[in-house]
C-alpha cells in the first residue's frame, strides 16, 4: 500500500512539475500535499474493497478482441461474396432449434494466426479492424469515468475540470484500472496537445515474434494499442469533448535509458490533440 | 554438477524446443533447435513414452503416479508433464536427484509468459493433422522465450 | 472419487492462489470491457444474436486454450480421473482463480458425464440489463462456454458446453452445462501403434 502511495505522489509532483514550468496555478504546498495523501490513501482502501477479477483474465479478454475483429472482419468478408445467399444463416438457425443436441459452433483460426492475417490484410481491411477496436475502446472510455466518479474518488471534481486535469485523470486514475499502473509521462503544450508516454504497456509486455523479425513484429503489435486510443477518446466524449474535436494516435517510442530491460523493446505514446 | 540438455516435448509427440550444451564451461556453447538433436528427441521421446506406460499400468488406478526421473548410468533424465500433454525434460548428471522445481519454473514462468501469454505464438505447434504423431517440426524461437531459458538454465550448467 | 480431503485442498489451492498469487482488477472494468465487446458484436451482426452467440463462443475457445496453461501453471494440478473430480476443479479452482467465483455444481446425470453450474453471480453480466429482442436469443456470458470448452479440449476432454438459463433472459437462475463428450486418447507417435 505504501509502495502506490509513494508511487502516486511521484506522478502527481510530475505532473505538478509541469505545470510549475508553465505557471498554471496548482496546489504543491505541503499541507494540500498530506491532505491529498490521505485523500489517496483513503481511495486506495476503498478501491481494494471492491470486487475484483484477475488481471489475467481481464488481459486476455482485451487483447482477444484484436483476433476477434479480425475474424468479424473475416466473417462479414464472405457474407458480402456469399452470392448463395443465406445458406450459413439457415445452417445457424437448425442448429438453435435441434433439442438435445448440442453442436460447437464453428470455431475461429487460433489468435495468433488471425494476428497474422491481419497483418497481411490489406489496408481498407486493416483498418475496418481498428476501427472495431477503437469502438470497443470508445464505450469503455465513455463508461469508465461513470464507474470512477461514483467510486468517490477524490481527485474527479468535474465541475472544476480543465483539459488538463482530465488527461492527468486518465494518466492515473483510467491507466490504473486497466493496468495496474500509470502513465509514466504526460507532456503537454498547453494548447491542447498531449503526449502520454507508457514505457511499460501492459498489453504487450510478452509478446515477440521471432529473433529476427523486429519491424514486422512491431507492425504486428500495433493493433493492440487501438482499444486504448478509444480508450481515451471515450473518457474525453464522457467530459463534453466531442469525438470529431479530438485526434488521438499511438506510435511507438524508445524507452529512457534508465528505465531496466522490459521484454518488449518499445514504449508506447499517445498523442493527443483536442480543438476547443 | 551439470545440466547436459533440455527438451519441451507437446501433445502431438514432436519435441518442439531443445537445447544441448556441449561445453560445460560455456554456457553459450551447443546447439539449439538443431536437426542434429532430432534423433536423439525421437529416442528420448520413446524412452520417456515407454515408462510412463509402464508406470501407468503398474499404479491401477492412481493416475497421479508419474514419472519424475529416469538414473541412466552417468545420466539423469528429469521430467516434467503437465496436465496439457507438456513435457519438459532435462538431461543431467548424476550429482543432483531432482529438478523438479526448476522444470516447473521454466513452465510457469518461461512458457506460460513467453509463449501461452504471447499472442503472435501459436499454443499449438503443429498446425494441422500432418504435423501430429511425432510429424511436426515447428520450434519454440520467439527470442524473448530464448533469452529467458538462457538466462535461467545457462549459470546451471556447470555447478 | 474425491475424498472429503481432497475437495478440501482444492479449494484451498483455489482461495491461497486467488488471494495470494494474482493481480487483480477492477471487476466492474471487467464488466464494461465485456459489455463493450457484445455492444461492438451486435452492431457488426445487425442485431442477428445467434451470430453474436457463435462469436462469443468461439473468442472464448481461443480464450481457454492459452487460459489452461496459465491454470496449470499456477496450480500444477494434475489430470483428473473423472468428471466428478473435473467438476471441483472448475468450480472450486479455476473459477476462483480468474473470476474470484464459486459456482455451484448440480443436476449430475446418472452416468456422471454431464453436470450444470450455476452461476449466482457473474462478473460478466453484473448490472446488465439487455433489451427485448436480445432477450429472446442472446447468451450473453457465452463467452465462457467457449472457454470451457477450449480449456477442457487442452486436457484432453471432448466436451459441449451451454447455457441452459440465464437471468439476464428473465429465468430465475443462471445455469451453465457442461457434457463429456468422450475422453480424447493421447497421440501415439506413427510407427508405434
Amino acid at each position: 500500500m505504501v509502495r502506490t502511495k509513494e508511487d502516486l505522489n511521484q506522478s502527481i509532483k510530475k505532473m505538478n512539475r509541469i505545470n510549475a514550468a508553465s505557471n498554471t496555478p496548482t496546489a504543491v504546498g505541503t499541507q494540500e500535499t498530506t491532505e491529498q495523501q490521505k485523500l489517496q490513501h483513503q481511495l486506495q482502501i476503498f478501491q481494494n474493497s471492491l470486487p475484483k477479477v484477475s488481471q489475467t483474465a481481464y488481459m486476455l479478454l482485451l487483447n482477444e478482441c484484436v483476433p476477434l475483429s479480425m475474424a468479424v472482419e473475416k466473417k462479414r468478408g464472405d457474407r458480402a461474396l456469399n452470392l448463395v445467399g443465406n445458406g450459413d444463416d439457415e445452417v445457424s438457425q437448425t442448429e438453435g432449434k435441434l433439442e438435445g443436441v448440442h453442436l460447437s459452433p464453428p470455431l475461429d483460426p487460433p489468435s495468433n494466426q488471425l494476428c497474422r492475417e491481419l497483418y497481411e490484410a490489406d489496408e481498407e481491411k486493416h483498418n475496418r479492424v481498428l476501427d472495431r477496436l477503437r469502438n470497443i475502446g470508445f464505450e469503455i472510455g465513455n463508461k469508465v469515468t461513470e464507474l470512477l466518479v461514483f467510486s468517490n474518488n477524490p481527485n474527479l471534481h468535474f465541475k472544476d475540470m480543465d483539459l488538463l486535469s482530465v488527461m492527468k485523470f486518465i494518466c492515473r486514475d483510467v491507466w490504473r484500472q486497466m493496468f495496474n499502473k500509470q502513465v509514466d509521462n504526460l507532456k503537454t503544450n498547453h494548447r491542447g496537445t498531449f503526449y502520454l508516454f507508457d514505457y511499460d504497456y501492459k498489453p504487450i509486455q510478452t509478446f515477440a515474434l521471432d529473433s529476427e523479425s523486429s519491424a514486422k513484429e512491431l507492425q504486428m503489435v500495433k493493433p493492440f494499442l487501438e482499444i486504448t486510443v478509444g480508450v481515451i477518446k471515450g473518457v474525453l466524449a464522457s467530459i463534453g469533448h466531442a469525438p470529431e474535436n479530438v485526434v488521438c494516435l499511438a506510435s511507438y517510442v524508445d524507452r529512457p535509458e534508465e528505465k531496466p530491460r522490459s521484454s518488449f523493446t518499445k514504449g508506447v505514446s499517445f498523442h493527443v490533440q483536442v480543438t476547443m | 554438477m551439470a545440466i547436459y540438455s533440455f527438451w519441451i516435448f507437446d501433445k502431438h509427440c514432436n519435441c518442439i524446443f531443445d537445447r544441448e550444451w556441449t561445453l560445460i564451461s560455456n554456457s553459450a556453447s551447443g546447439t539449439m533447435n538443431s536437426k542434429q538433436t532430432e534423433e536423439t528427441a525421437k529416442l528420448l521421446y520413446g524412452m520417456i513414452y515407454s515408462l510412463r506406460s509402464v508406470t501407468k499400468k503398474l499404479s491401477r488406478d492412481d493416475s497421479t503416479n508419474e514419472v519424475r526421473s529416469i538414473s541412466i548410468g552417468k545420466y539423469r533424465i528429469h521430467t516434467y508433464c503437465t496436465a496439457s500433454g507438456l513435457w519438459f525434460v532435462l538431461l543431467s548428471d548424476y550429482k543432483q536427484s531432482s529438478y523438479a522445481h526448476v522444470l516447473r519454473y521454466i513452465h510457469s514462468h518461461i512458457y506460460v509468459k513467453y509463449v501461452t501469454h504471447n499472442i503472435l505464438s501459436p499454443y499449438d505447434f503443429a498446425e494441422n493433422e500432418n504435423e501430429t504423431r511425432g510429424r511436426g517440426f515447428r520450434k519454440i524461437s520467439n527470442r524473448n522465450f530464448i533469452s529467458a531459458l538462457e538466462s535461467f538454465l545457462g549459470p546451471m550448467i556447470a555447478q | 472419487m474425491s475424498t472429503p480431503t481432497q475437495s478440501k485442498s482444492l479449494k484451498t489451492i483455489g482461495e491461497d492462489t486467488w488471494k495470494n498469487k494474482t493481480e487483480k482488477v477492477n471487476a466492474e472494468l471487467f464488466t464494461l470491457t465485456y459489455g463493450a465487446i457484445v455492444s461492438q458484436l451486435c452492431a457488426d451482426y445487425d442485431r442477428d444474436f445467434q451470430k453474436v452467440n457463435n462469436h462469443l463462443f468461439s473468442m472464448g475457445y481461443n480464450i481457454g486454450v492459452r487460459l489452461i496453461e496459465d491454470f496449470l501453471a499456477r496450480t500444477a494440478l494434475p489430470r483428473c480421473e473423472n468428471m466428478v473430480k473435473t467438476s471441483e476443479m472448475i468450480s472450486k479452482c479455476a473459477f476462483k482463480i480468474f473470476l474470484n467465483m464459486t459456482p455451484q455444481v448440480t443436476n449430475w446425470s446418472t452416468e456422471k458425464d454431464a453436470f450444470s453450474l450455476m452461476l449466482e453471480e457473474n462478473p460478466l453480466s453484473d448490472f446488465v440489463e439487455l433489451p427485448v429482442d436480445a432477450m429472446k436469443q442472446l447468451w450473453y456470458s457465452n463467452v465462457l462456454c467457449g472457454v470451457l470448452k477450449g480449456a477442457l479440449e487442452m486436457v484432453q476432454l471432448d466436451c459441449d458446453v451451454w447455457f441452459i438459463s440465464d437471468i439476464l433472459k428473465g429465468d430465475s437462475q443462471t445455469e451453465l452445462r457442461i457434457k463429456l463428450n468422450k475422453v480424447l486418447k493421447d497421440e501415439v507417435p506413427i510407427g508405434e501403434d
